[in-house]
């Protein structure tokens, strides 16, 4: 922790309470970055960055407002400090979001510590990634998109009175994409790993990966339009259950946008479904401490056996429904409270994985539209995808140009076969069993 | 913002080290939002982001940093750091005479000093027309996004320019429940000017649209799933050209080849009835602007006429690598972006057929009345896209409301598909996102024709 930003974090609080905030927070992160890409055996992109942001929220007569800057000069944060309080005197009240946390200190510096690799190792590895791509299939018309990145940041937390929290981290990560083309037909895949040091990062996993499938889609041809069982490789089901992760937000609850509103303690998902957030998961890549509100994480279950059991919850959120906070706020240095999860776990089922895979389904790996194919407040998506029609487990014919279309909510209650084993995306950053959903309805040929 | 002393000692530090070519993005800009959530005044954020970005280029290499300070000696240490790998001792002259270029100015609606109380009034006034339009809306969210962004460029052929770009846009969703039924509608207009744009703006409309749309979206069925013609309509169904050749058309994926159309300059590459341009020029329009990131003048251009492509968007990275002309579309989202080649306000030009005549030719299909967002594979031309608000056609005639349509399809394919062009051109502002971040574009269009296309729906 470095002392001069700790000062910076006192300095704006006390700017903030002479210009007569009632309570206040800030929020100062601070990182550095290097990134590499290649094209045609050289490197095209190089870049460096180092920025910084202190977020500021005041409350006055029960209203909020907040501001940021990215200058840490007195006058820069006199004025932040000054806006703040002003936009909460113009905000209207709101009884229920208040800076109650009185104790605690909150100081996790990673135990990952910056890596030691040259530049020039750095530079040989990006290189390397485009040269495999392209050494292992004539068919690669290029590698349009490969990089290699490096990541430090720190996040410091002080509120009026006293909380204090820091925690940093260091990660790398790499990703390589294959694009070939052969007889008018084209296909691409794309494939990234993330690691703590340069030489955790699997250049085959990441050459393989985007290789294999892209190889496998330049035969792929759509299914017939009907209905098909699905199984999503985790890292796309991750995707999915993240464009509907609304269903948790005690923000969106009291805000009625939250279409599981009115179904706590209801059967909201298939019987065999327990999914928790676990904040110190010993198998994620990130863990996490505190929350934007300087309230120490803990695990929390979301959904048990099928039956909703809790939203996550800030201090505003909380006093709303009048339960505790779950330690869940979230609030960046230029955005307003809210809530945000950390590590999901989906809990192991009964189906063994021979089970799973009987019969005929399709495997879906990428999907594309998420953004734009998904209603998070009726639940509606339909979204292009590629993967592989199956039999008995094996791997049968290639599928893309296909779409998938459902209802996030219907699909939650139907699942019925749950695998026996946990698995986990490939960033370490979501973890649940196959989930095998029966009936979907697939537009192709 | 940045002494032209210091800039120039930076870019005469990047010079010494051997670049080829070195460009400084000073940005400070104001952000002002204010968002509405059950009919009270929830979130007031302001806030400024000031930062610059440096630029080396080496050959066919860009190298980039950005730091929040303007201490000459931070800037240079970052050009120091950036030229570590490359550079070459060279001598140049030390001294630039920086000038600027006249550059045509776009117009822009004017800005208001209003009392922030007016500008949550107005928040307050969707809010409730919202909640009158239709007895089933349940919750409204509106909110107001006002952006004052200042802007200087130097580089190394010793040109200065700056800009200002003040964006203001209003948005505003309505939500409907009918027992365990939810669905919402939703509108954002915004322009490249001031407040004036949200003072005058009809709340009335945007209350009766989003809960009219949010109500057909509630009643709706389950769109048929299938091949089909499509009449997509004006205005954000402009959001198909963008997707499906938009982003196709950008250097910044044809000079890795990852765009389907990247030796097929001169070529056919659409139907004989489909224009199309890329205009930064437009009057008050969210995309527009009067330089570009990298200080040249905007330009409108023409990428295909009748069918042929003519033009690519193109950057100074672009022109380097594949030896088309810059068009002025260098854009990023902040200083913490190197600049990039990317759209601006893009549309399909207008053609002769009213939207009847359009939905009559089609017969059976379905029309696609508003577009939500979708996404491309450049490499590959393959896209998606979802209707927002559909309805099935029936000899010609409306008939059912529809949900959960997604559009899938391959960009060269759909291109040639299109065969009719309608004439009620209209415009709609967006965020897309890319390689430089999120930067506002406006899509356009009028009602066009699609021959056939993959309809992604129940089966």
């Amino acid at each position: 922790m470095k002392t001069e930003l700790k000062n910076t974090l006192e300095k704006i609080i006390s700017f903030s309470n002479e210009f007569g905030a009632d309570q206040c927070d800030a929020i100062l992160s601070k990182g550095e970055s290097f990134s590499l890409s290649a094209q045609n055996s050289e490197i095209d992109k190089y870049k460096v960055s180092g920025a910084q942001v202190i977020g500021v929220r005041a409350i006055k007569d029960s209203k909020v407002g907040i501001s940021y800057t990215e200058s840490f000069d007195e006058d820069s944060l006199k004025i932040a400090a000054k806006s703040a309080v002003e936009n909460a005197m113009n905000s209207e009240v709101n009884e229920f979001e208040k800076i109650n946390t009185t104790e605690g200190e909150f100081i996790f510096e990673s135990e990952f510590k910056k890596d030691n690799t040259s530049t020039e190792e750095k530079i040989e590895f990006c290189l390397r990634l485009e040269s495999e791509v392209k050494a292992r299939d004539s068919r690669v018309q290029s590698v349009p998109y490969n990089g290699l990145s490096e990541s430090e940041s720190a996040s410091y937390y002080l509120n009026s009175n006293g909380v204090l929290g820091y925690s940093s981290e260091y990660y790398q990560s790499c990703y390589t994409s294959a694009l070939l083309q052969e007889g008018g037909e084209s296909s691409m895949h794309y494939h990234g790993v993330i690691g703590r040091k340069l030489s955790d990062l699997n250049v085959d996993e990441c050459v393989s990966e985007s290789l294999t499938h892209a190889s496998e889609w330049m035969k792929a041809k759509p299914l017939s339009t009907g209905n098909y069982d699905i199984i999503f490789e985790l890292d796309a089901f991750s995707e999915i259950l993240g464009c509907f992760s609304s269903i948790f937000s005690g923000k969106g609850a009291m805000e009625k946008t939250n279409p599981f509103l009115e179904k706590m303690g209801k059967q909201v998902a298939g019987s065999g479904i327990t999914i928790s957030d676990i904040p110190k998961y010993k198998e994620a890549f990130f863990v996490s401490h505190f929350d934007s509100e300087g309230i120490a994480h803990k695990d929390l279950t979301l959904i048990e056996n099928g039956i909703l059991k809790s939203f996550y919850h800030n201090s505003a959120t909380a006093n709303y429904f009048n339960v505790s906070s779950t330690g869940h706020a979230s609030r960046g240095a230029k955005s307003a409270l809210g809530v945000g999860g950390t590590t999901k776990v989906i809990s192991a089922g009964k189906t063994s994985e021979s089970d799973i895979v009987s019969g005929e389904y399709f495997e879906v790996h990428s999907l594309q539209g998420l953004h734009s194919g998904a209603n998070s407040v009726s639940g509606e998506f339909s979204f292009a995808a590629s993967g592989y029609l199956c039999r008995e487990g094996k791997r049968v014919q290639p599928v893309k140009g296909v779409t998938v279309s459902g209802n996030f909510h219907k699909m939650l209650l139907d699942i019925n076969i749950i695998g026996d084993s946990v698995l986990s995306t490939h960033d370490k950053g979501f973890f649940s069993p196959k989930l095998r959903f029966e009936n979907m309805s697939v537009a192709g040929a | 913002m940045l002494d032209k002393s210091i800039a120039n000692d930076v870019i005469f530090e990047a010079l010494s080290l051997g670049a080829d070519f070195c460009d400084i993005f000073v940005e400070k800009t104001q952000v002002e939002s204010l968002s509405m959530n059950s009919s009270k005044m929830k979130d007031i954020k302001t806030g400024v982001d000031f930062g610059i970005g440096v630029r080396l280029i080496y050959g066919e290499k860009a190298l980039y940093g950005y730091t929040n300070s303007t201490q000459k000696e931070e800037l240079i240490k970052l050009t120091r750091v950036l030229a570590e790998q490359y550079k070459k001792k060279t001598q140049i002259e030390h001294a630039f005479d920086f000038r600027s270029n006249n550059v045509h100015q776009i117009a822009a609606i004017k800005d208001l000093d209003v009392p922030l109380a007016e500008k949550i009034q107005k928040l307050h006034e969707v809010d409730q027309l919202t909640r009158k339009a239709n007895s089933l809306v349940s919750q409204v969210n509106a909110g107001l996004m006002i952006r004052k962004q200042n802007v200087e460029i130097f580089d190394s052929e010793g040109l200065y320019m700056n800009d200002f770009r003040p964006y203001c846009r209003l948005s505003a969703t309505a939500i409907v429940k009918d027992g365990d039924k939810q669905a919402t509608g939703s509108w954002s207009p915004g322009t490249r000017g001031g407040y004036e744009f949200v003072k005058n703006i009809d709340t009335e409309w945007i209350a009766d649209y989003t809960a009219k749309q949010a109500v057909n979206v509630l009643r709706a069925k389950h769109c048929p799933a299938g091949k089909m013609p499509v009449v997509i309509d004006n205005g954000f169904g402009g959001v198909i050209f963008h997707e499906a050749c938009g982003h196709s058309l950008e250097t910044t994926s044809v000079e890795k080849k990852a765009s389907e159309f990247w030796d097929k300059k001169g070529e056919m590459i659409a139907h004989e009835a489909l224009s199309a341009v890329d205009d930064g020029t437009v009057d008050n329009l969210w995309g527009s602007i009067n330089i570009d990131d990298e200080g040249m003048e905007t330009q409108k251009t023409q990428l295909i006429k009748d069918g042929v492509l003519t033009n690519f968007m193109c950057d100074r990275m672009g022109e380097i690598k594949t030896g088309h002309p810059r068009t002025g579309s260098a854009r990023r989202e902040s200083y913490k972006y190197a600049p990039a080649s990317r759209m601006r306000n893009t549309f399909i030009e207008p053609g002769k057929y009213s939207l009847e005549e359009l939905l009559e030719s089609m017969g059976d299909g379905l029309y696609a009345k508003s577009m939500g967002g979708g996404s491309v594979n450049p490499g590959t031309g393959e896209f998606n896209f979802s209707v927002q608000e559909g309805y099935l056609v029936k000899n010609g005639k409306l008939t059912d409301a529809v949900k959960g349509a997604t559009l899938i399809g391959k960009g060269g394919d759909i291109m040639k598909d299109i065969s009719m062009v309608g004439n009620n051109l209209d415009f709609a502002a967006g965020v897309c996102g890319s390689v430089s971040g999120g930067v506002p574009v406006t899509v356009g269009q009028p009602a066009v024709k699609v021959d056939q296309i993959l309809v992604g729906g129940k089966a």
